[in-house]
Protein backbone atom coordinates (compact mmCIF):
# COMPACT_ATOMS: atom_id res chain seq x y z
CA UNK A 1 0.00 0.00 0.00
CA UNK A 2 1.27 3.54 -0.62
CA UNK A 3 0.69 6.64 0.59
CA UNK A 4 -0.77 7.88 -2.16
CA UNK A 5 -1.86 6.79 -6.07
CA UNK A 6 -0.35 9.40 -8.29
CA UNK A 7 -1.49 9.94 -12.43
CA UNK A 8 0.82 12.13 -14.20
CA UNK A 9 -0.91 13.03 -17.34
CA UNK A 10 1.87 11.87 -20.04
CA UNK A 11 -0.13 11.70 -22.97
CA UNK A 12 -2.51 14.83 -23.70
CA UNK A 13 -5.86 13.27 -25.38
CA UNK A 14 -6.73 14.40 -28.50
CA UNK A 15 -10.30 13.97 -28.08
CA UNK A 16 -12.80 14.22 -25.25
CA UNK A 17 -11.34 10.95 -22.51
CA UNK A 18 -13.96 9.67 -19.97
CA UNK A 19 -12.10 8.93 -17.40
CA UNK A 20 -15.23 7.54 -15.19
CA UNK A 21 -13.27 4.85 -13.83
CA UNK A 22 -11.25 7.53 -11.64
CA UNK A 23 -12.03 6.75 -8.18
CA UNK A 24 -10.33 6.80 -5.13
CA UNK A 25 -12.36 4.52 -3.19
CA UNK A 26 -12.09 2.20 -6.23
CA UNK A 27 -8.04 2.50 -6.18
CA UNK A 28 -7.87 1.40 -2.66
CA UNK A 29 -8.10 -2.39 -3.81
CA UNK A 30 -5.94 -2.07 -7.01
CA UNK A 31 -2.52 -2.76 -7.81
CA UNK A 32 -0.48 -0.07 -10.29
CA UNK A 33 -1.18 -2.33 -12.99
CA UNK A 34 -4.72 -2.90 -12.96
CA UNK A 35 -4.81 1.01 -12.40
CA UNK A 36 -3.41 1.54 -15.31
CA UNK A 37 -5.65 -1.26 -16.95
CA UNK A 38 -8.77 0.71 -16.37
CA UNK A 39 -11.02 1.18 -19.52
CA UNK A 40 -11.53 4.90 -20.87
CA UNK A 41 -12.60 6.34 -23.68
CA UNK A 42 -11.12 8.46 -25.66
CA UNK A 43 -13.13 10.35 -28.47
CA UNK A 44 -15.37 7.36 -28.14
CA UNK A 45 -13.04 4.69 -28.73
CA UNK A 46 -12.18 2.40 -26.27
CA UNK A 47 -8.95 2.69 -24.45
CA UNK A 48 -6.72 2.04 -21.48
CA UNK A 49 -6.06 4.52 -18.33
CA UNK A 50 -2.27 3.71 -18.82
CA UNK A 51 -2.14 4.96 -22.14
CA UNK A 52 -2.42 8.29 -21.12
CA UNK A 53 -1.43 8.31 -17.52
CA UNK A 54 1.76 7.21 -15.70
CA UNK A 55 0.39 5.15 -12.31
CA UNK A 56 2.45 5.62 -9.25
CA UNK A 57 1.28 3.82 -6.06
CA UNK A 58 -1.46 1.29 -5.51
CA UNK A 59 -3.81 -0.05 -2.76
CA UNK A 60 -5.20 3.45 -1.26
CA UNK A 61 -7.90 6.26 -1.34
CA UNK A 62 -5.67 8.66 -1.40
CA UNK A 63 -5.52 9.69 -5.23
CA UNK A 64 -3.36 12.80 -6.65
CA UNK A 65 -3.58 13.33 -10.52
CA UNK A 66 -1.41 16.23 -12.01
CA UNK A 67 -1.60 17.80 -15.67
CA UNK A 68 -4.18 19.27 -17.94
CA UNK A 69 -7.00 17.46 -17.07
CA UNK A 70 -9.21 20.36 -19.79
CA UNK A 71 -10.29 16.96 -21.90
CA UNK A 72 -10.51 14.30 -18.95
CA UNK A 73 -14.01 13.71 -18.12
CA UNK A 74 -15.74 11.86 -15.21
CA UNK A 75 -13.41 11.92 -12.78
CA UNK A 76 -14.78 10.92 -9.37
CA UNK A 77 -17.76 9.86 -10.85
CA UNK A 78 -19.98 8.09 -7.96
CA UNK A 79 -17.03 7.79 -6.20
CA UNK A 80 -17.93 7.12 -1.89
CA UNK A 81 -14.91 7.75 0.03
CA UNK A 82 -11.40 8.94 0.11
CA UNK A 83 -9.31 11.68 -0.99
CA UNK A 84 -9.17 13.03 -4.73
CA UNK A 85 -6.46 16.11 -5.85
CA UNK A 86 -6.34 17.34 -8.99
CA UNK A 87 -3.71 19.42 -9.59
CA UNK A 88 -4.53 20.82 -12.36
CA UNK A 89 -7.38 22.35 -14.76
CA UNK A 90 -10.28 19.53 -15.13
CA UNK A 91 -13.07 19.02 -17.64
CA UNK A 92 -16.67 18.09 -16.93
CA UNK A 93 -18.56 15.74 -15.05
CA UNK A 94 -15.94 15.90 -12.34
CA UNK A 95 -17.49 13.93 -9.19
CA UNK A 96 -20.86 13.07 -11.17
CA UNK A 97 -23.48 11.77 -8.70
CA UNK A 98 -20.45 11.22 -5.78
CA UNK A 99 -21.46 9.91 -2.39
CA UNK A 100 -18.76 10.93 -0.27
CA UNK A 101 -14.91 11.52 -0.58
CA UNK A 102 -13.42 14.76 -0.93
CA UNK A 103 -12.14 16.45 -4.54
CA UNK A 104 -9.63 19.17 -4.22
CA UNK A 105 -9.19 21.00 -7.33
CA UNK A 106 -6.39 23.32 -8.41
CA UNK A 107 -8.26 25.12 -11.41
CA UNK A 108 -11.36 25.68 -12.88
CA UNK A 109 -13.50 22.79 -13.75
CA UNK A 110 -15.67 21.63 -17.03
CA UNK A 111 -19.34 21.88 -16.82
CA UNK A 112 -21.72 19.77 -14.14
CA UNK A 113 -19.30 19.86 -11.46
CA UNK A 114 -20.73 17.58 -8.65
CA UNK A 115 -23.60 17.29 -10.97
CA UNK A 116 -25.97 14.37 -12.00
CA UNK A 117 -26.08 11.56 -14.65
CA UNK A 118 -28.77 12.56 -17.63
CA UNK A 119 -32.21 11.79 -16.80
CA UNK A 120 -31.38 11.20 -13.46
CA UNK A 121 -33.24 12.55 -10.35
CA UNK A 122 -30.23 13.26 -7.83
CA UNK A 123 -26.85 14.53 -8.29
CA UNK A 124 -24.08 14.42 -5.41
CA UNK A 125 -25.42 12.59 -2.33
CA UNK A 126 -22.39 12.95 -0.40
CA UNK A 127 -19.16 14.54 0.10
CA UNK A 128 -17.06 17.52 -0.81
CA UNK A 129 -16.16 18.87 -3.96
CA UNK A 130 -13.61 22.43 -3.64
CA UNK A 131 -12.75 23.81 -7.02
CA UNK A 132 -9.78 26.30 -6.71
CA UNK A 133 -10.50 27.84 -9.65
CA UNK A 134 -14.30 28.88 -11.80
CA UNK A 135 -17.22 26.09 -12.57
CA UNK A 136 -18.85 25.78 -15.71
CA UNK A 137 -22.11 25.07 -15.98
CA UNK A 138 -24.56 23.53 -13.35
CA UNK A 139 -22.01 22.98 -10.88
CA UNK A 140 -23.67 20.75 -8.09
CA UNK A 141 -27.02 19.98 -9.95
CA UNK A 142 -29.96 18.38 -8.70
CA UNK A 143 -27.47 17.58 -5.42
CA UNK A 144 -29.08 15.41 -2.62
CA UNK A 145 -26.65 16.46 -0.22
CA UNK A 146 -22.90 17.11 -0.19
CA UNK A 147 -20.93 20.59 -0.78
CA UNK A 148 -19.28 22.14 -4.15
CA UNK A 149 -17.26 25.13 -3.31
CA UNK A 150 -16.49 27.47 -6.22
CA UNK A 151 -13.95 30.07 -5.18
CA UNK A 152 -14.37 31.72 -8.60
CA UNK A 153 -16.81 32.77 -10.82
CA UNK A 154 -20.21 29.56 -11.69
CA UNK A 155 -21.46 28.95 -14.90
CA UNK A 156 -24.75 29.67 -15.84
CA UNK A 157 -27.59 26.67 -13.68
CA UNK A 158 -25.57 26.34 -10.63
CA UNK A 159 -27.42 24.45 -8.20
CA UNK A 160 -30.42 23.91 -10.61
CA UNK A 161 -32.87 21.83 -8.82
CA UNK A 162 -30.82 20.81 -5.59
CA UNK A 163 -33.36 19.04 -3.29
CA UNK A 164 -30.69 19.74 -0.11
CA UNK A 165 -27.21 20.15 0.13
CA UNK A 166 -24.76 23.86 -0.08
CA UNK A 167 -22.89 25.70 -2.80
CA UNK A 168 -20.66 28.08 -2.33
CA UNK A 169 -19.75 30.60 -4.94
CA UNK A 170 -16.87 32.93 -4.18
CA UNK A 171 -17.08 35.10 -7.50
CA UNK A 172 -19.97 35.64 -9.71
CA UNK A 173 -22.79 33.39 -10.50
CA UNK A 174 -24.54 33.15 -14.09
CA UNK A 175 -28.49 33.35 -15.07
CA UNK A 176 -30.44 30.71 -14.05
CA UNK A 177 -28.26 30.14 -10.07
CA UNK A 178 -30.68 28.04 -8.52
CA UNK A 179 -33.52 27.45 -11.03
CA UNK A 180 -36.26 24.55 -9.36
CA UNK A 181 -34.46 24.50 -6.32
CA UNK A 182 -36.66 22.17 -3.54
CA UNK A 183 -34.57 22.49 -0.69
CA UNK A 184 -30.71 23.35 0.18
CA UNK A 185 -28.39 26.45 0.20
CA UNK A 186 -26.72 28.62 -2.61
CA UNK A 187 -24.35 31.18 -1.03
CA UNK A 188 -23.14 33.98 -3.48
CA UNK A 189 -20.15 36.16 -2.17
CA UNK A 190 -19.74 37.84 -5.11
CA UNK A 191 -23.40 38.57 -5.71
CA UNK A 192 -26.61 36.83 -6.79
CA UNK A 193 -27.69 39.57 -9.18
CA UNK A 194 -28.90 37.14 -11.95
CA UNK A 195 -31.22 35.27 -9.65
CA UNK A 196 -33.94 33.24 -11.11
CA UNK A 197 -37.58 35.76 -10.24
CA UNK A 198 -38.98 32.89 -8.95
CA UNK A 199 -36.73 33.48 -5.70
CA UNK A 200 -38.14 35.98 -3.24
CA UNK A 201 -36.38 38.53 -0.66
CA UNK A 202 -36.87 37.18 3.04
CA UNK A 203 -34.39 39.27 4.94
CA UNK A 204 -30.88 40.13 5.33
CA UNK A 205 -28.92 38.84 8.07
CA UNK A 206 -26.05 36.90 9.71
CA UNK A 207 -26.65 33.13 8.84
CA UNK A 208 -24.96 31.42 11.90
CA UNK A 209 -24.30 28.16 10.18
CA UNK A 210 -21.76 30.28 7.80
CA UNK A 211 -20.16 30.86 10.69
CA UNK A 212 -18.97 27.02 10.93
CA UNK A 213 -18.83 26.34 7.47
CA UNK A 214 -16.73 29.46 6.12
CA UNK A 215 -14.13 28.19 9.72
CA UNK A 216 -14.59 24.60 8.39
CA UNK A 217 -13.38 25.61 4.84
CA UNK A 218 -10.74 27.83 6.01
CA UNK A 219 -9.31 25.16 8.13
CA UNK A 220 -9.77 21.49 6.11
CA UNK A 221 -8.76 22.88 2.90
CA UNK A 222 -7.11 26.63 3.78
CA UNK A 223 -9.31 28.45 1.53
CA UNK A 224 -8.81 32.14 2.22
CA UNK A 225 -11.92 33.17 3.02
CA UNK A 226 -12.29 36.77 4.28
CA UNK A 227 -13.45 37.99 7.55
CA UNK A 228 -16.07 40.17 5.83
CA UNK A 229 -18.02 37.29 4.21
CA UNK A 230 -17.27 35.14 7.33
CA UNK A 231 -19.16 36.94 9.67
CA UNK A 232 -21.00 39.47 7.41
CA UNK A 233 -24.50 39.91 6.52
CA UNK A 234 -26.65 38.05 3.42
CA UNK A 235 -29.69 38.78 2.13
CA UNK A 236 -31.33 35.78 1.75
CA UNK A 237 -33.90 34.77 -0.85
CA UNK A 238 -36.22 32.06 -0.89
CA UNK A 239 -36.98 29.77 -3.18
CA UNK A 240 -37.50 28.35 -5.92
CA UNK A 241 -41.18 28.97 -5.61
CA UNK A 242 -41.86 27.23 -8.79
CA UNK A 243 -41.07 24.18 -6.47
CA UNK A 244 -41.06 23.64 -2.51
CA UNK A 245 -39.23 27.23 -1.94
CA UNK A 246 -37.54 25.84 0.69
CA UNK A 247 -34.24 26.90 -0.61
CA UNK A 248 -33.03 29.55 -0.63
CA UNK A 249 -29.56 31.63 -2.09
CA UNK A 250 -27.77 33.60 0.07
CA UNK A 251 -26.16 36.69 -1.36
CA UNK A 252 -23.20 38.26 0.80
CA UNK A 253 -24.03 41.86 1.54
CA UNK A 254 -22.10 44.02 4.28
CA UNK A 255 -19.90 43.58 6.75
CA UNK B 1 -2.03 17.21 58.29
CA UNK B 2 -2.16 21.19 58.43
CA UNK B 3 -2.42 23.61 56.17
CA UNK B 4 -1.00 27.15 57.00
CA UNK B 5 -2.39 25.92 60.44
CA UNK B 6 -5.28 24.34 59.33
CA UNK B 7 -6.06 20.74 60.24
CA UNK B 8 -6.96 18.80 57.42
CA UNK B 9 -9.01 15.87 58.76
CA UNK B 10 -8.36 12.46 57.76
CA UNK B 11 -11.37 11.40 56.03
CA UNK B 12 -12.57 11.35 52.21
CA UNK B 13 -15.24 12.42 49.97
CA UNK B 14 -17.47 10.28 48.89
CA UNK B 15 -19.28 10.66 45.93
CA UNK B 16 -21.76 9.21 42.46
CA UNK B 17 -21.73 8.26 39.07
CA UNK B 18 -23.47 10.33 37.19
CA UNK B 19 -24.28 10.97 33.08
CA UNK B 20 -22.67 14.14 32.07
CA UNK B 21 -22.81 16.46 28.59
CA UNK B 22 -21.20 19.23 27.75
CA UNK B 23 -22.87 22.12 26.04
CA UNK B 24 -20.91 24.86 24.59
CA UNK B 25 -22.82 28.14 23.99
CA UNK B 26 -21.76 31.11 21.85
CA UNK B 27 -23.28 34.61 21.36
CA UNK B 28 -22.85 37.62 19.68
CA UNK B 29 -20.85 38.27 22.50
CA UNK B 30 -19.75 37.27 26.04
CA UNK B 31 -22.65 38.70 27.77
CA UNK B 32 -24.92 37.32 25.77
CA UNK B 33 -23.94 33.48 26.01
CA UNK B 34 -22.75 33.94 29.48
CA UNK B 35 -26.87 34.80 29.68
CA UNK B 36 -27.80 31.61 28.02
CA UNK B 37 -25.58 30.04 30.51
CA UNK B 38 -26.32 31.78 33.43
CA UNK B 39 -30.43 30.64 33.12
CA UNK B 40 -29.39 27.01 31.95
CA UNK B 41 -27.54 26.61 34.90
CA UNK B 42 -30.04 28.19 37.38
CA UNK B 43 -31.84 26.36 39.80
CA UNK B 44 -29.34 22.98 38.84
CA UNK B 45 -27.79 22.85 42.15
CA UNK B 46 -28.76 19.32 42.88
CA UNK B 47 -30.88 16.46 41.93
CA UNK B 48 -32.39 16.33 45.10
CA UNK B 49 -34.92 19.05 43.91
CA UNK B 50 -33.42 20.23 40.50
CA UNK B 51 -33.58 17.12 38.86
CA UNK B 52 -30.04 17.80 37.28
CA UNK B 53 -27.02 19.82 38.28
CA UNK B 54 -25.33 22.08 35.54
CA UNK B 55 -22.90 24.99 35.97
CA UNK B 56 -20.61 27.03 34.33
CA UNK B 57 -17.36 24.99 33.60
CA UNK B 58 -15.25 27.91 31.55
CA UNK B 59 -15.67 31.22 29.31
CA UNK B 60 -14.31 30.52 26.04
CA UNK B 61 -12.33 32.23 23.86
CA UNK B 62 -13.56 32.72 20.02
CA UNK B 63 -10.31 30.58 19.09
CA UNK B 64 -11.78 27.88 21.17
CA UNK B 65 -15.66 27.84 20.19
CA UNK B 66 -16.70 26.40 16.87
CA UNK B 67 -18.37 29.28 15.30
CA UNK B 68 -15.42 31.62 16.38
CA UNK B 69 -17.59 33.87 18.56
CA UNK B 70 -17.33 34.14 22.46
CA UNK B 71 -18.70 31.02 24.46
CA UNK B 72 -19.10 29.40 27.63
CA UNK B 73 -18.95 25.77 28.43
CA UNK B 74 -21.87 24.22 30.62
CA UNK B 75 -21.36 20.85 32.60
CA UNK B 76 -25.06 19.20 33.17
CA UNK B 77 -25.37 16.09 34.86
CA UNK B 78 -28.34 13.82 36.02
CA UNK B 79 -28.46 10.49 37.99
CA UNK B 80 -29.18 8.26 34.91
CA UNK B 81 -28.98 7.76 31.30
CA UNK B 82 -32.73 8.86 30.31
CA UNK B 83 -33.20 12.03 32.84
CA UNK B 84 -30.21 13.61 30.89
CA UNK B 85 -31.53 13.80 27.27
CA UNK B 86 -34.89 15.20 29.03
CA UNK B 87 -33.83 17.84 31.08
CA UNK B 88 -31.77 18.97 27.91
CA UNK B 89 -34.34 19.79 26.15
CA UNK B 90 -36.77 21.17 28.21
CA UNK B 91 -33.37 23.33 29.77
CA UNK B 92 -31.94 23.94 26.16
CA UNK B 93 -35.12 24.85 24.70
CA UNK B 94 -36.46 27.55 27.27
CA UNK B 95 -32.71 29.05 27.75
CA UNK B 96 -30.54 29.18 25.09
CA UNK B 97 -32.65 28.92 22.05
CA UNK B 98 -34.71 31.38 23.61
CA UNK B 99 -31.82 33.68 23.79
CA UNK B 100 -30.57 36.28 21.44
CA UNK B 101 -27.85 35.80 18.92
CA UNK B 102 -26.81 32.20 20.72
CA UNK B 103 -25.89 28.97 19.50
CA UNK B 104 -25.26 25.46 20.96
CA UNK B 105 -22.90 22.97 20.05
CA UNK B 106 -21.55 19.67 21.09
CA UNK B 107 -18.78 19.88 24.08
CA UNK B 108 -17.99 16.11 23.67
CA UNK B 109 -17.78 15.19 20.44
CA UNK B 110 -15.62 11.92 20.39
CA UNK B 111 -17.80 10.31 23.23
CA UNK B 112 -19.73 7.60 21.56
CA UNK B 113 -22.91 7.69 23.30
CA UNK B 114 -25.10 10.28 22.10
CA UNK B 115 -28.42 11.85 22.95
CA UNK B 116 -30.34 13.57 19.72
CA UNK B 117 -31.26 16.72 21.78
CA UNK B 118 -30.91 19.33 18.55
CA UNK B 119 -33.00 16.60 16.85
CA UNK B 120 -36.20 17.10 19.46
CA UNK B 121 -35.66 20.61 19.54
CA UNK B 122 -35.50 21.09 15.66
CA UNK B 123 -39.85 20.93 15.76
CA UNK B 124 -39.96 24.48 17.61
CA UNK B 125 -39.32 25.00 13.74
CA UNK B 126 -42.59 23.50 13.04
CA UNK B 127 -41.23 22.41 9.57
CA UNK B 128 -39.42 25.11 8.08
CA UNK B 129 -36.09 24.39 9.68
CA UNK B 130 -33.35 22.90 8.41
CA UNK B 131 -30.44 20.52 8.15
CA UNK B 132 -26.86 21.06 7.24
CA UNK B 133 -23.87 18.59 7.36
CA UNK B 134 -20.47 20.40 7.94
CA UNK B 135 -17.22 18.32 8.72
CA UNK B 136 -19.51 15.52 9.06
CA UNK B 137 -22.01 16.87 11.63
CA UNK B 138 -25.47 17.75 11.33
CA UNK B 139 -26.78 21.04 12.70
CA UNK B 140 -30.01 22.32 12.60
CA UNK B 141 -30.82 25.88 11.65
CA UNK B 142 -34.68 26.93 13.48
CA UNK B 143 -35.66 29.81 12.15
CA UNK B 144 -36.96 31.86 15.14
CA UNK B 145 -37.85 35.76 15.43
CA UNK B 146 -34.25 37.12 15.48
CA UNK B 147 -33.20 34.93 12.20
CA UNK B 148 -31.97 31.59 13.20
CA UNK B 149 -30.47 29.27 15.56
CA UNK B 150 -28.19 26.74 15.28
CA UNK B 151 -28.06 23.61 17.39
CA UNK B 152 -26.08 20.52 17.04
CA UNK B 153 -28.25 17.68 16.35
CA UNK B 154 -26.50 15.35 18.62
CA UNK B 155 -24.78 15.82 22.29
CA UNK B 156 -22.07 13.16 23.76
CA UNK B 157 -23.02 11.59 27.19
CA UNK B 158 -20.84 10.06 29.25
CA UNK B 159 -20.37 8.62 32.95
CA UNK B 160 -19.47 11.88 35.20
CA UNK B 161 -19.00 11.87 38.64
CA UNK B 162 -20.76 13.96 41.23
CA UNK B 163 -21.28 14.84 45.03
CA UNK B 164 -17.14 15.40 45.35
CA UNK B 165 -16.95 17.92 48.37
CA UNK B 166 -15.31 19.48 51.40
CA UNK B 167 -16.32 21.61 54.21
CA UNK B 168 -14.80 24.56 55.51
CA UNK B 169 -15.17 24.83 59.65
CA UNK B 170 -14.52 28.29 60.30
CA UNK B 171 -14.23 30.38 63.90
CA UNK B 172 -17.13 32.87 62.56
CA UNK B 173 -19.37 32.94 59.29
CA UNK B 174 -17.29 35.98 57.82
CA UNK B 175 -13.88 33.99 57.92
CA UNK B 176 -15.44 30.83 56.27
CA UNK B 177 -17.43 32.57 53.90
CA UNK B 178 -13.96 34.59 53.01
CA UNK B 179 -12.19 30.58 52.87
CA UNK B 180 -15.24 29.70 50.22
CA UNK B 181 -15.08 32.33 47.95
CA UNK B 182 -11.25 32.30 48.03
CA UNK B 183 -11.45 28.22 47.24
CA UNK B 184 -14.01 28.93 44.69
CA UNK B 185 -12.10 31.53 42.60
CA UNK B 186 -8.47 28.91 42.88
CA UNK B 187 -11.61 26.55 41.25
CA UNK B 188 -12.95 28.30 38.65
CA UNK B 189 -12.39 27.63 35.21
CA UNK B 190 -10.59 24.63 35.56
CA UNK B 191 -11.62 21.75 32.96
CA UNK B 192 -13.94 19.49 33.39
CA UNK B 193 -14.95 20.82 36.99
CA UNK B 194 -18.38 22.51 38.07
CA UNK B 195 -19.96 23.89 41.23
CA UNK B 196 -23.09 23.94 41.37
CA UNK B 197 -24.35 25.33 44.07
CA UNK B 198 -25.06 29.35 44.33
CA UNK B 199 -21.54 30.96 44.01
CA UNK B 200 -19.91 27.61 43.99
CA UNK B 201 -20.94 27.53 47.84
CA UNK B 202 -23.72 25.53 50.04
CA UNK B 203 -24.06 26.58 53.20
CA UNK B 204 -26.96 24.04 53.72
CA UNK B 205 -24.94 20.43 53.75
CA UNK B 206 -27.83 18.00 53.90
CA UNK B 207 -27.70 13.99 55.62
CA UNK B 208 -29.53 11.46 53.86
CA UNK B 209 -33.22 11.24 55.13
CA UNK B 210 -34.97 12.49 57.99
CA UNK B 211 -34.73 11.49 62.00
CA UNK B 212 -38.64 12.95 61.77
CA UNK B 213 -40.04 13.18 58.35
CA UNK B 214 -40.93 10.17 56.34
CA UNK B 215 -40.93 11.83 52.84
CA UNK B 216 -38.14 13.87 53.13
CA UNK B 217 -35.13 12.35 51.19
CA UNK B 218 -32.68 15.03 52.76
CA UNK B 219 -32.74 16.86 55.57
CA UNK B 220 -30.08 19.18 57.40
CA UNK B 221 -26.68 17.78 58.37
CA UNK B 222 -27.17 18.66 61.79
CA UNK B 223 -23.89 17.32 62.91
CA UNK B 224 -22.30 20.17 61.13
CA UNK B 225 -24.90 22.73 62.48
CA UNK B 226 -23.53 24.66 64.85
CA UNK B 227 -26.57 25.63 66.57
CA UNK B 228 -27.74 22.16 66.96
CA UNK B 229 -24.28 21.58 68.97
CA UNK B 230 -26.04 20.93 71.96
CA UNK B 231 -28.39 18.85 71.26
CA UNK B 232 -27.26 16.52 67.94
CA UNK B 233 -24.32 14.47 68.16
CA UNK B 234 -21.91 16.98 66.64
CA UNK B 235 -18.70 16.77 64.74
CA UNK B 236 -18.08 20.28 64.87
CA UNK B 237 -14.71 20.69 66.47
CA UNK B 238 -14.67 23.30 69.55
CA UNK B 239 -14.33 26.91 68.20
CA UNK B 240 -16.17 26.29 65.18
CA UNK B 241 -19.05 28.52 64.48
CA UNK B 242 -20.34 28.40 61.01
CA UNK B 243 -19.24 26.02 58.26
CA UNK B 244 -19.79 25.93 54.46
CA UNK B 245 -19.06 23.20 51.81
CA UNK B 246 -18.05 23.31 48.32
CA UNK B 247 -19.86 20.60 46.10
CA UNK B 248 -17.77 19.38 42.89
CA UNK B 249 -19.39 17.86 40.01
CA UNK B 250 -17.33 16.75 37.18
CA UNK B 251 -16.81 14.51 33.90
CA UNK B 252 -14.20 12.56 35.68
CA UNK B 253 -12.26 11.88 39.23
CA UNK B 254 -9.34 13.02 38.04
CA UNK B 255 -10.60 16.33 37.47
CA UNK B 256 -12.38 16.77 40.49
CA UNK B 257 -9.31 15.58 42.50
CA UNK B 258 -7.03 17.79 40.93
CA UNK B 259 -9.74 20.66 41.97
CA UNK B 260 -9.80 20.04 45.30
CA UNK B 261 -6.44 19.97 45.09
CA UNK B 262 -6.56 23.25 44.58
CA UNK B 263 -9.07 24.63 46.46
CA UNK B 264 -8.51 23.00 49.74
CA UNK B 265 -5.03 25.18 50.26
CA UNK B 266 -6.85 28.32 49.00
CA UNK B 267 -9.63 27.82 51.66
CA UNK B 268 -7.19 27.34 54.21
CA UNK B 269 -6.80 31.03 55.30
CA UNK B 270 -6.59 32.67 58.50
CA UNK B 271 -10.41 31.90 60.63
CA UNK B 272 -10.26 28.70 59.36
CA UNK B 273 -9.66 25.56 62.08
CA UNK B 274 -10.41 22.23 59.74
CA UNK B 275 -11.35 20.99 55.93
CA UNK B 276 -12.96 17.82 56.35
CA UNK B 277 -15.44 16.27 53.73
CA UNK B 278 -18.91 14.56 53.66
CA UNK B 279 -19.42 10.87 52.88
CA UNK B 280 -21.60 8.05 53.62
CA UNK B 281 -19.10 5.61 55.46
CA UNK B 282 -18.00 4.42 51.47
CA UNK B 283 -20.99 2.77 51.31
CA UNK B 284 -22.93 4.92 48.59
CA UNK B 285 -20.80 6.46 46.21
CA UNK B 286 -18.08 4.57 44.31
CA UNK B 287 -15.58 8.00 44.28
CA UNK B 288 -13.55 8.36 47.36
CA UNK B 289 -11.70 11.86 47.39
CA UNK B 290 -9.01 10.53 50.76
CA UNK B 291 -8.55 14.48 51.30
CA UNK B 292 -4.90 13.84 52.62
CA UNK B 293 -3.69 11.77 49.53
CA UNK B 294 -4.97 14.45 47.59
CA UNK B 295 -2.92 17.23 49.37
CA UNK B 296 0.26 15.29 49.62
Amino acid sequence: MSAAVLLTLITPPAHALVADAVAPDRFAALSAKEIAALPVLHGGRPAELGDFFQVRGERTAALRIEGDLGRVEGIGTAMAGGELVVAGPVGRDLGLAMAGGTIDVSGNAGDNAGGARPGAARGMTGGEIVIRGSAGTLAGAAMRRGLVMVTGDAGPGVGRGMIAGTVVVGGRTAPGTGRFLKRGSIVALGGAGARPATFRYACTYRPSYLLVLFRYLRQRYGLAIADRHITGRYARYAGDMAELGKGEILEWVAE
Amino acid sequence: MKINGVTIEDTFAEAFTMRVARIIITGRSARWAGAAADNLTGFATSVIGCKCEAGIERTLGESETPDGRPGVSVLFLTPDKTSLPEQLVVRLGQTVLTCPTTACFDGLPDVPERLAVGKALRVFGDGFQASKVIAGKRYWRVPVMEGEFLIEETFGMQKGVGGGNFLILGEEADAALAAAEAAVAAMTNLAGVILPFPGGVVRSGSKVGSQRYKKMIATTNDAFGPTLRPITPSQLPEGVNSVLEIVLDGTDAPAIAGAMRVGIPAACRPGVRAITAGNYGGKLGPHHFPLRTILA
